[in-house]
């Protein structure tokens, strides 16, 4: 069935076509250039990203080296649920991380159910939507973006680009050298819902909470800017 | 799914009845334009991007043939089994197909219009399927047992109170106050999730296809059409074809007009782009997925007048800003789609006799055209259609011989200032006293709702007459 309906809607939709050979159709979309995206909120890029992560309903915490993000996480796990388990991907650059300097116990694999916290580390961050980006994969399950309660995301400043056109830059180069993912995941926010009456209602069907953690090259005053401009 | 909008003017004149519904569509139609206006203002370069995304859909949609072989060829190498549907049955059999292949008896389905329009969900039951809807909206409706009326929000015409005593019949899980609507939403979490980590099979569709590389791209706030994809180990997307894009930033660029537009946020919490089946290191996701292309008259219409209409990004903002839509509701207009998009979509997808009075459930007023973010001419594509109908005789008799009728006045002025010139003054001085007619012979339709203003005594070609001859007397004067 499904070959003949090809060849059916194949054969209706040249009837239509323009018929332009591929280098052609190339130059044309070259033409059209890229699509403007929206303006940051501010010039600094760690500043911007951090704002749209407060406006996306996330929490923020920015961090200089290793050690001190495990006793931020550590930090979070014991005000949030005076616990200090988390589930996170076998993603080499969480292994690597000094966890036992906080107390924190990380099981590495997949979110099962009833496992409250995730921790991912970010493939890429974009300014422009406050989102961070993840690839399924051992390294992240795509689970442990969406079963836990909450949801703890790491995000490399080194990793922050300005907007989405300069993410798919990235994404296009590393699929180029190791290959496509089965998922790409942008996610900016925790799972949220209108669906009853218009009102906004966190944890719908994902995480409840959202932090964002980053860390690296962030200028000092990048979080306290944030919070002001996101008017927190 | 059963189409009933032959009688929209009783489906509508049905929904007028209830005031409690008339006055929360009155509060979603000041409430939805609001959040969209700020968003768009939000954005400076809001028409620069509208004109870049139209661009590369035209220029998509021109070479469809050439993308959607790209993208079938992609996704083929990315390991998904393609599909083509010519019309909503063959999507049907393909799916369950697939679904019996796997004795899979769990489905669990994210949001799509398009297994809507084909009915997916009832074929697959009376095949003893439990087909359980995941995006909350659609899961209350699913459990009422009636249809979207809202392509964004399709549960938006029930209040908390009725979907309380919805749950509260529906689940069994003893006595309970879901006072509020995160309690609401908080066991909706706990039944579906259940679900979904029993569903054999799951079912999404797709916002567009990207023929780079192979990838459907979907988008969600809630999660559920994630879980839908990765959760369960079959996976079906089903779409249409109209939907593909050449470049991954393609869909990017589409998807800052659709968010905003349709709920007026800067970015919607899960953007997922999905490209087959897990990998070989990989520790969870589907193990075979498939894609279900589906036509259903597409290529018609893109061969048509009509063919702007495939533009649609389906963010609903012509329904939020439209004054029909917003007096009567989505259920009025009988069939997947509401709306203005609806009234010119249902005609060309089912057809024109089957729902000629959709196009005239239109006041010309032009909101819609205006903030569509895909640019589409709605009110100039629903004139066309009103044309169609006069010409293929679908319109009643005195209708058309009024119009005629109209027709022929308009194109012999002399006759019909003279005309106007007897019955304006004529009707300024019966209505002079009040004002207003509550009764006037063959405008009934109007004064059984609300009065008739008086004309004033003048028409409006010898105002505009005397009022030049003042003016060139008066230059020269000079
Ligand atoms: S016609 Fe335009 S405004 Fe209406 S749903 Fe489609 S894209 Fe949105």
């Amino acid at each position: 069935m499904t070959d003949s309906a090809r060849s059916h809607i194949f054969a209706k939709l040249r009837q239509v076509s323009r018929g332009a050979p591929t280098t052609t159709l190339e130059r044309e979309l070259q033409a059209m250039g890229r699509a403007p995206g929206a303006a940051l909120p501010c010039p600094d890029l760690c500043a911007a990203f951090l704002t749209n992560v407060l406006r996306n309903q996330g929490s923020v915490d920015c961090t200089g080296n290793r050690s001190e993000t495990v006793k931020v996480v550590g930090q979070y796990l014991y005000e949030h649920y005076h616990s200090h388990r988390l589930v996170a991907g076998n993603d080499p650059r969480l292994a690597a991380m000094p966890w036992r300097d906080a107390g924190v116990l990380p099981r590495f694999g997949s979110v099962e159910p009833g496992e409250p916290v995730a921790l991912s580390f970010a493939r890429l961050a974009v300014a422009e939507t406050g989102s961070i980006i993840t690839w399924t994969g051992k390294a992240n399950p795509a689970a442990n973006n969406l079963l836990a309660e909450h949801h703890i995301v790491l995000v490399d400043s080194a990793d922050l680009v300005a907007n989405t056109e300069q993410a798919w830059d990235r994404i296009n180069q590393d699929m180029d050298k190791s290959g496509r993912p089965r998922g790409i995941n942008f996610i900016a926010g925790p799972s949220s819902t209108a669906d009853i009456e218009g009102q906004l209602v966190y944890g719908a069907h994902g995480p409840h909470s959202w932090h964002v953690i980053l860390m690296g090259d962030v200028p000092e005053t990048a979080l306290q800017e944030a919070r002001s401009i996101a008017g927190l | 799914m059963k189409q009933t909008s032959e009688t929209f003017l009783e489906n509508a004149s049905e929904a007028l009845k209830d005031a409690g519904k008339a006055q929360r569509r009155d509060l979603l139609a000041l409430f939805t334009p609001m959040v969209r206006d700020a968003a768009i203002n939000n954005f400076e370069n809001f028409q620069t991007l509208r004109q870049h995304v139209k661009k590369v859909r035209q220029h998509s949609l021109d070479n469809l043939d050439h993308y959607l072989a790209q993208f079938e060829q992609e996704a083929v190498r990315n390991g998904n089994r393609v599909h083509f549907a010519r019309d909503g049955d063959e999507l049907n059999s393909i799916v369950l197909d697939i679904c019996q292949q796997h004795s899979a008896r769990r489905i669990a389905k994210g949001k799509s219009m398009v297994t809507e329009e084909t009915g997916l969900n009832d074929f697959l039951q009376r095949a003893n399927l439990d087909v359980m809807e995941t995006d909350l909206g659609e899961y209350i409706i699913q459990q009422a047992g009636e249809t979207p009326s809202h392509i964004v929000g399709p549960a938006l015409h029930k209040s908390a109170a009725e979907i309380r005593e919805l749950f509260l019949d529906k689940h069994d899980l003893g006595p309970r106050e879901l006072a509020e609507t995160a309690d609401l939403v908080a066991e909706a979490r706990g039944v579906l999730r259940e679900h979904f980590l029993k569903a054999e099979v799951g079912i999404i569709g797709a916002n567009a296809l990207i023929a780079e590389n192979g990838y459907t791209m979907l988008v969600t706030n809630e999660g559920n059409g994630d879980l839908c994809a990765n959760l369960p180990r079959v996976l079906i997307v089903c779409t249409t074809m109209d939907r593909v894009l050449p470049r991954a930033e393609d869909a990017s660029a589409m998807l800052r007009l659709l968010v905003r537009s349709a709920t007026g946020q800067p970015q919607t919490c899960y953007t997922s782009y999905y490209s087959g089946p897990r990998r070989e290191q990989d520790t969870d996701g589907p193990l075979e997925t498939h894609i279900v292309l589906l036509d259903n008259k597409r290529s018609d219409v893109l061969a048509s007048d009509y063919h702007e209409m495939l533009q649609c990004i389906r963010c609903g903002a012509c329904l939020n800003h439209c004054p029909i839509y917003a007096s009567v509701g989505g259920h009025a207009y009988g069939w997947v789609y509401p709306g203005p998009m609806g009234s010119i979509l249902t005609p060309l997808l089912t057809s024109l006799e089957q729902s000629a009075a959709l196009p005239n459930a239109c006041t010309s007023c032009g909101r819609c055209a205006e903030v569509c973010p895909a640019d589409i001419p709605l009110p100039d594509l629903l004139r066309d259609l009103r044309h169609q109908e006069a010409t293929e005789n679908l319109s009643s008799t005195p209708w058309r011989r009024g119009m005629k009728m109209h027709a022929w006045l308009a194109r012999h002025p002399r006759l019909y200032h003279a005309l106007t010139a007897i019955g304006i003054p004529l009707l300024h001085r019966l209505g002079r006293k009040r004002g207003r007619f509550s009764r006037l012979p063959m405008a009934d339709g109007w004064t059984s709702q609300r009065d008739f203003p008086a004309p004033q005594r003048k028409t409006f070609m010898q105002l505009y007459k005397a009022r030049n001859k003042a003016s060139r007397r008066r230059a020269d004067d000079r």
